[in-house]
Parts: structure tokens; C-alpha cells; sequence
């Protein structure tokens, strides 16, 4: 191997005090990724061994089987070096170790690691699996016409603004991606193909022309995304919902579907971390629950496959309780016990585009529902102390209130069907009023 | 091509808006990097379509924001030179100061819509900088606070003494202790140039932090 690289690596680390990743520097020097982590590794030996004169710090990617929470899953996980050994030690066996990056200062956190490659990838969007590990022989650019098809039956289906229609419209053109689809789903060894046809579909729909190159800088990132997720033992959801955002959909109102609020401009989005719930009537919803198994079975493919459907573990939804309000302490039961974080803005605005649809599949329903929505309560403690604290609270809304969605209000009056429901929504209308959620904007406030 | 001068407020507004929008997102990773309040305060939030580490602290929160909300007429008339964010011990000594030189060009030419996304480009180089730079600088001594410098051209803070832009709120002149650092060497950090706006990010070190 021609030795240039080394020094290569090394003007980035000492000089441009760069975090030179392994996606990072693949795409800077034009090589496979496989390459990029060997010449990582070179390097990092070759420094220990020279003892040199500044400290360098890495980053280890490890993954194997791990017992989480009584079940055996796949466990992908970003590392520091000195969390390696205690990593390796949980892992039994261990599938692979490589390095993830190497720099000069110690990286505090994950975020850090995403934005280095976040700008890589953004330049090379058009190629940007051209170095990469995953491949898959059906992932084609669309051709005009089949883009022109995706488009019209958007434009037809988003001015009723039903995810009924919305779901009919992306199965239609489910159809149409079905094959494309199953090739690169068939790499995941998932129980439920439908769904991943499903959000694949959907994850499509809401990109540019150049979808499955998109599609796969989307996995890409997201594979990492998730792979970082696990840091510190926290996870942080919003990498893989960065990266969908920077895909500028061209799609107009499929926002019915869309999980992430797209509202690029409020500066004080946060991250999107939702609790799933397991209800019966998942199948509905299904694209949606695509990725919110937190267990999948094993996988047997590629390390690279494996950071990808485990982001797919790794991602959670709010799921509004279907039914009545006792099944809101159900809510939040297969949610592991991670410290979660969100906002009051991002969950209320994606819970009141889910309440639609599911209004419009239970037509006779009740128009009340109630909902769990995570809330900060800033408080001061005995000591003192200012604390804030990220608790659920049940909260009662109707679709009257919901003023803030992108669909227009649908003019339905409350039937006026049994008296207890009368009484019962006339009373948590009351309660409504009071407890309505603050809008994220009185959080940083804007001038 | 549209080409605006400085004389059209809704330009200068822009930059200003972008500039404090960035600086807030600045001053607040700058807290968390170089450790002036523990980490458990801060929560990832998301900017420029990267993370970030925000404070949820409401105090800090508002004095940050108020802050920025009167260095913000400055930006939007050019007249702010230097926003410089001072990490002092615990004898308010500066041991630090992170400075933002900034300057708008008189004539702009705005291409195309993609001149937003580049400037996003551009910020989040700063960001990412500013989250590796402890690998340049020396940890600070425990106890650190940390205020906000405005150095402004000719004498534009006579109007700001004048007037109070947010009540309660007021802006005094800095004490020659704080402005200047004894023993310090410079380290530049980033710099960024874009149509709407030149910034240059460096850090003043003092060469002994602990006494």
C-alpha cells in the first residue's frame, strides 16, 4: 500500500485539526471504505507505536450480540478507546471492531462525529455509495417518466389530505417500487417485509429525483446515525431525521406521512425521540412502525446492513393511543429505560398529523382522543435547586383544537352520540383549554 | 443577479437574524466544550441540520437571548465589530476569549436561493470547529463565568447607552481587566466568507490559566 496516505492522514489530524472518520476520509481520497478504516488502523499503530508527541484519540466501531434487556439483539455501537475493552467484554461473540475515527481532542459527544461526515456526504450526494460496502443491484435512479407517474399521483392524492387516500396512493406506487424495493429489503432479515416495503416507499416518495442514491445516502447516514447512537449509552434519534430533512422532498403535502416536522426554521428543534407503543391495530399504521421494533431477530449480513436496520431498531414514534384513554400507561411499555429527550413542539406537531389519520379510519369514533406528550417542568426543589424535568403527562385534545397542522380543519361537528361520551368531551374541553400545550416557540424566544 | 446596498434595511435585518441565530447556537456549545456549566444542563438540539448541545436552563437561556437581542441593531447597521465571549476565572481574570470578528461586505450580490444553504454550510464548519477546539486550547480552571463583549465601530454605543433595548437589561463599557489579556496567544480557530457576511473565529489564550 502506497504509504502517501499516512501522511495524508496526518496533515488532517495535526494540521487542519480535522476528525478524520473512515466515511470521511473514503470520500476524501477516493477509496473504498474498507480501505479508508485498514488505513486508520495503519495509522493509528504506527502512531502509538512512534510515541508521538501529541495525544491522539479514536473511535471504535464495535458490533456482535449483546443481552439487552433480557433478549439477545444486535448491538451496533460507536465507542471511545477507553470504553473499548468494556464494550468488547459485554459482546459475546464479537462480530467485528474497526475504527471509527481518529483526532486530536477527546469528542465529548456523538454530534460531533455526525456533522464531520454530514458535509462529506452532502458533496457527493450523486455517489456517495460509491465506496461503500452495500450494494444492491436494483437500486437504480428512477427514470423521468416513473418520477413524472410518482408525482402526479401525489398531486392527485395530497389535496384531500387523508392518509387513507395518501395510503392508497403510496401503495399504488408501491406497486410500481415493489421489485426495486424488495431487493434491498431482502438484505434485511425482517419479519415484516410489508412494512419495510412500506416506509421504503415512503422514504422514497419524499426524496429528489435522484431517489435510490438518495435512499442509500439516507440508510448510509442513518446506519451511522444509529450507530452513534449509541455513544454514551444514550441514544439520540435526530441524525438519521437530519439527513431526511437535507433530502429536500419535493413532494408537496405528503407531509400526512411525514414522521419529522419540517419546519427547518424554528431554531430550537430538538431531538425526535419517540416512544413507541404496541397497539393491536399497528397494521394500519404500519408504515409508520416500520422502525420502531426496539429488538430485531439476528441479522446475518454485513456489518454495514446490520448499522442500518439497527437504526431501525433504534427509532421509536410517538403513537397516539388508538383507542380510549386507558391504554395510555400502555403507551410507553416496550420503551427501554433510556434517558430519552424532546421538546413540547416536535411530538405535538407530529401527534396532531397522526390524529387525522386515524380519525378518518374510525369515522364513527370518538373525536376526543387523549395523548401522552413528553413536557419539560421547570421547577425549584427544596435545595433550591432549578430542575427541569421531562415528564408524561396524558392530555386530552380534540380535533377542534388542534390549530397548528398542515391540513385544513375538517369541519366536523361532535357527534352527538352516547350521553357519557357528551358529558365526557364537554368536560375534557373544559380541561383542554387550561392545559394546552405551549408552543415551542415560547421556549427560545424570537424577536 | 439582484444587487442590494447596504442601505436596504431588509438585507441588513437578514444577516442580523442569521448572525444571532448563530451566535446563540455559538455561545451555547462554546458553555458546553470548555465545561463553564456541567453537561447535564445542555440537551442536543437540532441546527443546520446538525446536532447541537443546547442549554435548558431557563436563566442562561434568557440572558443569552437577551444579550443577542441588543447586540442585534448593532449587526443590522454594521456597526458591531467584535463579538468576544470571555471565559474569566474565578477572580475575573479572563483566561479565555473567544472572538468573532465580523464584517459585512457594502455591496451584495445575492446568485440564487442557494445562497442560504451554503451559508449553512459555512456555519457548521464554525460549529464543528468550535466543538474540536479543545484539542488547541488548555483545560480551564475550575469555577469559570462568562460575559459577552461587543466592540463596535466609532461610537455607536452612545445610542445604545441612551437607549435601553430591553429593559433592565443595560449594556455597560467594559473594564480594561476584561478587554484585554495579559500574556495571551492567539489561535485562529475558523474563518468564513460568504456574500452576506465575513466572520473570522479565533481564540485569545491566556498562557497561564491556573495562578
Amino acid at each position: 500500500m502506497d504509504e502517501l496516505y499516512l501522511d495524508n492522514i496526518d496533515e488532517y489530524i495535526h494540521d487542519q485539526n480535522q476528525i478524520v472518520t473512515y466515511k470521511w476520509l473514503s470520500l476524501s481520497l477516493g477509496v473504498h471504505v474498507n480501505l479508508a478504516k485498514q488505513m486508520l488502523y495503519h495509522y493509528l499503530d504506527r502512531c502509538r507505536k512512534d510515541g508521538s508527541k501529541t495525544p491522539l484519540h479514536a473511535t471504535y466501531l464495535v458490533s456482535g450480540k449483546c443481552v439487552q434487556n433480557g433478549s439477545l439483539c444486535h448491538k451496533v455501537s460507536v465507542v471511545r478507546e477507553d470504553k473499548l475493552e468494556d464494550m468488547k467484554t459485554r459482546m459475546d461473540p464479537t462480530i467485528s471492531i474497526h475504527v471509527y475515527s481518529i483526532q486530536k481532542a477527546e469528542i465529548k459527544d456523538s454530534s460531533t462525529l455526525y456533522s464531520t461526515d454530514y458535509d462529506a456526504v452532502r458533496d457527493n450526494l450523486k455517489h456517495c455509495n460509491k465506496y461503500s460496502a452495500i450494494h444492491c443491484a436494483a437500486a437504480v435512479p428512477m427514470s423521468p417518466t416513473e418520477l413524472e407517474l410518482i408525482q402526479e399521483i401525489q398531486q392527485t392524492s395530497s389535496p384531500e389530505k387523508v392518509s387513507k387516500s395518501g395510503l392508497t396512493g403510496h401503495a399504488s406506487v408501491a406497486k410500481a417500487n415493489v421489485k426495486k424495493s424488495q431487493g434491498i429489503m431482502g438484505m434485511f432479515a425482517n419479519k415484516n417485509t410489508a412494512k419495510n416495503q412500506g416506509s421504503n416507499i415512503e422514504v422514497k416518495l419524499e426524496k429528489k429525483d435522484d431517489a435510490p442514491s438518495v435512499e442509500t445516502l439516507e440508510s448510509k447516514p442513518a446506519g451511522m446515525a444509529s450507530a452513534v447512537n449509541n455513544f454514551f449509552g444514550k441514544p439520540t434519534k435526530k441524525q438519521d431525521k437530519c439527513i431526511k430533512k437535507e433530502a429536500e422532498s419535493s413532494a408537496q403535502s405528503s407531509t400526512v406521512e411525514s414522521k419529522h416536522p419540517k419546519d427547518a426554521e424554528l431554531p430550537s428543534k430538538s431531538d425526535d425521540v419517540k416512544e413507541k407503543a404496541l397497539k393491536d391495530s399497528k397494521a394500519k399504521r404500519e408504515k409508520k412502525d416500520v422502525r420502531s421494533k426496539s429488538k430485531r431477530p439476528e441479522l446475518t449480513d454485513s456489518e454495514d446492513e446490520k448499522t442500518e436496520s439497527s437504526n431501525k431498531k433504534k427509532r421509536r414514534r410517538i403513537k397516539k393511543p388508538r383507542s380510549d384513554s386507558s391504554d395510555d400507561d400502555e403507551a410507553i411499555a416496550d420503551s427501554p429505560a433510556k434517558p430519552t429527550t424532546v421538546t413540547t413542539g416536535s411530538p405535538e406537531s407530529q401527534v396532531k398529523e397522526e390524529s387525522l389519520p386515524t380519525l378518518e379510519v374510525f369515522p364513527e369514533g370518538k373525536k376526543r382522543k387523549r395523548r401522552r406528550v413528553l413536557k419539560s417542568k421547570t421547577s425549584v426543589d427544596e435545595e433550591g435547586c432549578i430542575v427541569t424535568e421531562k415528564v408524561y403527562e396524558s392530555e386530552s385534545y380534540s380535533e377542534n383544537d388542534e390549530v397548528v397542522t398542515s391540513q385544513p380543519k375538517r369541519s366536523v361537528l361532535p357527534v352527538p352520540g352516547k350521553k357519557e361520551e357528551g358529558r365526557k368531551s364537554a368536560k375534557r374541553q373544559a380541561s383542554n383549554k387550561s392545559s394546552k400545550q405551549v408552543s415551542i416557540m415560547g421556549f427560545f424566544q424570537k424577536k | 443577479m439582484t444587487t442590494l446596498t447596504r442601505q436596504d434595511l431588509n438585507f441588513g435585518q437578514v444577516v442580523a437574524d442569521i448572525l444571532c441565530e448563530f451566535l446563540e447556537v455559538a455561545i451555547h456549545l462554546i458553555l458546553y466544550v470548555r465545561e463553564v456549566y456541567p453537561s447535564g444542563i445542555f440537551q442536543k438540539k437540532k441546527k443546520y441540520n446538525v446536532p447541537v448541545q443546547m442549554s435548558c436552563h431557563p436563566e442562561l437561556n434568557q440572558y443569552i437571548q437577551d444579550t443577542l437581542h441588543c447586540v442585534k441593531p448593532l449587526i443590522e447597521k454594521n456597526e458591531a465589530e467584535k463579538v468576544v465571549i470571555v471565559i474569566m476565572d474565578k477572580e475575573r481574570h479572563p483566561v479565555e476569549r473567544f472572538v468573532f470578528e465580523i464584517s459585512q461586505p457594502p455591496l451584495l450580490s445575492i446568485s440564487s436561493e442557494t445562497l442560504l444553504s451554503h451559508v449553512e454550510q459555512l456555519l457548521r464548519a464554525v460549529i464543528l470547529k468550535i466543538s474540536v477546539c479543545d484539542a488547541v486550547l488548555d483545560n480551564n480552571p475550575p469555577g469559570c463565568t462568562f460575559t459577552v463583549l461587543v466592540h463596535t465601530r466609532e461610537a455607536a454605543t452612545r445610542n445604545m447607552e441612551k437607549i435601553q433595548v430591553i429593559k433592565d437589561f443595560p449594556w455597560m463599557v467594559a473594564d480594561e481587566q476584561e478587554v484585554h489579556m495579559q500574556g495571551s496567544r492567539l489561535i485562529p480557530l475558523k474563518t468564513m466568507t460568504s456574500d452576506l457576511v465575513k466572520m473570522q473565529l479565533y481564540v485569545e489564550e491566556r498562557a497561564q490559566k491556573t495562578s
